[in-house]
């Protein structure tokens, strides 16, 4: 087969002042025409690094120190920026990850696509608008005739990575470039743009590079994976080799961390130990030897090389040389090679403490009859305009509800996943249990006691019971605080005196797996995996009983996830710790929680034990949810997106049924009348005038 | 297949719950908060500009207050015979139409400067952080009505403000002071409220709130330290301009009195003899270029400190 592109031992060094970092070494790998390539790896695995340095976009610090990018007969890497400007949208084009900052804002798409095609001189305006009209047909935008003259923030996120590909092909590029397509999009958006992506590449025989750390993603699109590990490719090969008969025991750890694919529900999530070598000092030897679970002596002291399977498959490790090799290796599929994250973890928190803490035991029987948590009918509204501005722009109500008419429950030691898409109002209800948002009506109790906008005064000392984790690991950490301060400041807001706080803020780091030489840096020194760390031990510092998580998983790689979640599934076990976990991914949602609420426009649709609602989901929103997720798995790909459209504005809050304008399922009865929550047979409660599962 | 990792393995050190080691780390903890601020003075040093500015600054704030023991003569001695002179072994500076010695004017003159740049700069920038802050984090209403005040007080030209205010109450040092930190504070808080209410809603605050924390605490230890920074620079850039009201004032005689000397004073005089005897202008200038460049790089130097996510790109 011929290949479009093609990568030769290329090494990239970036100058930092902590010394060169070695971004990339001797990466090769080719790209078959008509043929979707993945290159996964986890954050600072050069992944992007390697898509961005074959359109010579690379930041000023970036060296090159050889190897070569063969694009036909031309190497990219000798073009001077005018050829390469030539090549850039005309031959290779970009779709970017985040579609809402990659597009010019000030522009409508239909000039934006002009200014695309200016290398077509001789077109008449009329013909290019025709093209840009049709293009933006292709990729699914309705009305395109109408809609490629609105900017960009006019449309939503779905629909503006949709344009972003319209404006990738707009020119029929021979290589087409996908940087986490849908990272920045929900679950049933993820869906829609796969399916748009692959449907694309097949009608217009494009050559694709998607980079990628979601595994399901990759599974779904792509025909050859690229693993690339710590700046180097550790194996290669086709789609369905990679994803059933991994060679590299990297690539084997990765696919068995991913939650999505454990298939029994289990609170102790796979993990790979240890974390990325530093990358100014790579290791000689095998770049992987320090984390890998089949660590031989001859992987600490040299590099491996590539072997080359007979079906094509490349793998660099010794296991499978005929010298060092391994028989046995790869075992069946079935079988766990990585550490399997659990209380029994290598001394760190010995097992006999899990059980019998005098924290867990305190808690009698008798307290489990009063909830931790009850939330009932709770509302929280905003004001999207003032009263004068309002009735100026003839708004007939200012406000729209963020969350509606929510009740839950919580006992102590449970967990409950609150799940939806954004702007489905999950994180305004977890802001408003903790009295950070006012609500309007509704009961919040927490531990029998009413709580709801109770003043800041009076609420202070339940802070201590009720933590939060928010989502983004090192934003939600005041960055000129050192970590020590930001670890103990709990401490000194409850005015808790008498301890020592760097004895606090060690047993806090130990708590956690911190490690304690970093308490002195500053969030931003951190990697994310740390940062969350230290939002964990800030959300225990006082012993809380319920610990609201907002995405404990968002930014995370896949090895890190599972540790972060079994820790905070331990620390549950020890301290009879209630947990909401708010949370758009399904797959990590199904192993940790005990109860689900499914979140949608701000009600909750559907809620009651987990395993009940990912077997048989009852709400036909909860349905498109679970079966929307990317299985990653490359034998079963799904052939139809399971819901269409996107989430509705709040301020425009369909009649009858939130959900009707997306459902497979509507009648007429949806669309006029609002189903009221009704309880099934097996204790779930659904809002839906045609559940599912009765 | 299960595998144990070592401890050693994940990067982290081993946590023993038995404490034995527990003296030991205590220390390591401490030593770590003590290197914080090791390495922010190292950073410092490490500055040549910052150092280059600190010089400057050392050496305006040393010619000040050592001005009596340094000034050859007395600034108000008159020497009519020898007025307007140029610079001579004499008169290292020159002397002015009263003949009086100008280098010991211009020290003398540092003393005025340096009173109302300090007090000037650091009240207008403890008030207008403080309303700047409340302003950006506090209720709708409380933003707008500061709004309204700032807008009202910086509408004003600074001198019509002078005059209006010395026509009651006379002429004085005071009356400088005042006028220059009323001047002043608008500038200050509105930048801080502008910094506010972009941190207010960001998700560290949120997280502070949801510990427990209180608004004087938010706005102390996380708004103020990521608010500070541009507003330190802007302020010691201001000291050269709070001199240069001081003498302007001191000029249309709303100021500093005669014979008292001020650096404005030895300029506004300076530029009535430019022809005889540019050393006077000259004498008068020196002092207030390395004065504003002195606080110009020390204010760029902290504001790199200051600032944790500043340092890795230099």
């Amino acid at each position: 087969m011929e290949n479009q592109i093609e990568v030769r031992g290329l090494t990239l060094d970036f100058r930092t002042p902590r010394g060169r970092v070695q971004a990339l070494r001797d990466v090769s790998f080719s790209v078959p025409k008509n043929q979707i390539v993945g290159i996964v790896g986890e954050s600072g695995s050069g992944k992007s690094t390697a898509l961005w340095s074959i359109l010579g976009l690379l930041p000023s610090n970036a060296e090159v120190r050889g190897g070569e990018i063969l694009f036909g007969d031309r190497n990219l890497l000798q073009l001077g920026e005018e050829q390469l400007r030539a090549v850039r949208g005309e031959q290779v084009s970009v779709v970017f990850q985040d579609p809402m900052t990659s597009q010019i804002p000030v522009l409508t798409y239909g000039q934006q696509m002009l200014d695309i095609l200016y290398r077509r001189p001789n077109l008449p305006i009329a013909e290019k608008r025709k093209m840009a009209v049709d293009m933006m047909r292709r990729v699914g935008i309705p009305d395109a005739e109408r809609r490629i003259d609105q900017y960009p923030h006019h449309f939503s996120g779905g629909m503006r990575q949709r344009a972003g590909i319209a404006m990738a092909l707009l020119m029929t590029p021979m290589l087409l470039l996908a940087d986490e397509p849908t990272t920045a999009l929900d679950v049933t958006m993820e869906a829609q743009i796969i399916h748009l992506l692959r449907a694309l590449q097949q009608e217009l025989h494009a050559t694709v590079i998607v980079v990628s750390h979601n595994l399901g993603l990759v599974a779904e699109l792509c025909d050859e994976v690229v693993i690339m590990y710590a700046g180097e490719i550790v194996e290669r090969g086709d789609v369905r080799q990679i994803f059933y008969n991994a060679q590299h025991p990297y690539t084997r750890a990765l696919l068995e961390c991913d939650p999505a694919r454990v298939l029994k529900r289990s609170r102790h999530l796979p993990v790979i130990p240890g974390e990325v070598p530093d990358l100014t000092a790579p290791p000689r030897a095998c770049v992987f030897s320090p984390r890998c679970s089949r660590v031989m002596d001859v992987c600490r002291r040299t590099k491996p090389p590539d072997y080359e399977k007979s079906n094509g498959q490349i793998a660099r490790c010794y296991l499978l040389s005929e010298e060092h090799g391994d028989p046995d290796w790869p075992p069946r599929s079935d079988v766990i090679t990585v550490y399997r994250g659990g209380p029994s973890r290598g001394g760190a928190v010995p097992r006999g403490d899990a059980l019998d803490l005098p924290n867990s035991t305190a808690v009698s029987a008798g307290d489990v009859a009063t909830p931790l948590l009850e939330v009932s009918n709770l509302c929280v509204r905003f004001r999207i305009a003032g009263a004068l501005a309002a009735r100026l722009r003839g708004i007939q109500d200012p406000h729209v509800d963020a969350v509606l008419n929510a009740s839950l429950t919580l006992n102590p030691g449970e967990t409950l996943g609150l799940v939806g898409e954004s702007g489905s109002g999950k994180t305004t209800l977890g802001h408003a249990i903790l009295n950070l948002v006012k609500a309007p009506s509704g009961s919040v109790r927490f531990d029998g006691v009413e709580v709801l906008n109770m003043a800041e005064s009076k609420f202070k000392p339940l802070r201590r019971d009720m933590a939060m984790m928010f989502q983004d690991p090192a934003g939600s950490l005041s960055p000129r605080q050192s970590i020590r301060a930001l670890i103990t400041e709990p401490f000194d807001i409850h005015g808790i005196q008498g301890r020592d706080k760097d004895h606090e803020a060690e047993r806090l780091c130990g708590l956690v797996r911190f490690p304690r030489a970093f308490l002195s840096r500053y969030p931003h020194e951190l990697s994310g995996g740390q940062a969350r760390r230290v939002g964990v031990a800030r959300a225990l510092a006082l012993r809380p009983k319920l610990i609201i998580a907002d995405e404990p998983t968002a930014g995370l790689d896949v090895s890190v996830q599972g540790e972060i979640l079994n820790l905070m599934s331990e620390l549950q076990q020890r301290h009879r710790l209630g947990y909401i976990i708010i949370t758009h991914n399904l797959p990590v949602v199904r192993h940790i929680s005990d109860k689900l609420a499914i979140m949608y426009l701000g009600r909750i649709v559907e809620q009651g034990d987990c395993d009940a609602i990912f077997t048989e989901p009852a709400h036909p929103y909860t349905e498109a949810l679970v079966r929307g997720v990317p299985r990653p798995d490359p034998e079963h790909r799904r052939t139809l997106v399971s819901i269409e459209g996107e989430i509705p504005s709040l301020a425009r809050r369909p009649k009858g049924c939130d959900f009707h304008t997306r459902c497979p399922y509507a009648q007429d009865r949806c669309r006029t009348e609002e189903p009221v929550e009704r309880p099934l047979s097996d204790g779930r409660r659904v809002l839906c005038h045609f559940p599912l599962f009765e | 297949m299960s595998v144990k990792p070592s401890d050693s393995a994940t990067g982290m050190p081993a946590i023993d719950s038995t404490g034995l080691a527990g003296d030991v780390r205590q220390r390591t903890v401490r030593e770590t908060a003590g290197r914080e601020r090791r390495e922010k003075l190292l950073l410092f040093l490490r500055n040549g500009q910052g150092m280059f500015g600190l010089i400057l600054i050392l050496l305006f704030f040393a010619s000040a207050i050592f001005a009596p023991w340094l000034a050859p003569y007395d600034p108000n001695q008159l020497d009519i015979p020898v007025r307007l002179s140029g610079p001579s072994w004499d008169h290292l500076a020159g002397t002015d139409q009263l003949g009086r010695d100008t280098f010991s004017r211009v020290l003398y003159g540092g003393r005025v400067a340096l009173k109302v740049a300090a007090i000037g700069v650091s009240v207008s920038l403890l008030i207008g952080v403080a309303l700047g802050m409340l302003a950006g984090y506090g209720p709708q209403w409380l933003d707008n009505l500061m709004l309204l005040a700032f807008d009202t007080v910086r509408a004003f030209p600074t001198i019509v403000l002078a005059l209006a205010t010395v026509a009651l109450t006379g002429p004085s040092l005071g009356m400088v002071l005042a006028i220059i930190i009323v001047t002043l504070i608008p500038q200050y808080a509105r930048m801080a409220r502008t910094s506010t209410l972009a941190i207010r809603s960001t998700e560290f605050i949120v997280a502070e709130r949801s510990l427990g924390a209180n608004t004087f605490r938010i706005l102390h230890r996380h708004v103020m330290p990521n608010v500070i920074g541009p507003l330190l620079i802007l302020a010691a850039m201001d000291v050269p301009v709070v001199v240069t009201i001081e003498a302007g004032l001191s000029f249309l005689g709303l100021g500093v009195l005669p014979p008292t000397a001020s650096w404005g004073t030895i300029l506004n005089e300076g530029y009535l003899a430019i022809r005889d005897t540019p050393s006077l202008v000259i004498a008068g200038g020196i002092p207030l270029v390395l004065t504003t460049l002195g606080f110009t790089f020390f204010g760029e130097a902290l504001r790199d400190i200051f600032d944790p996510r500043l340092r890795k790109g230099r």
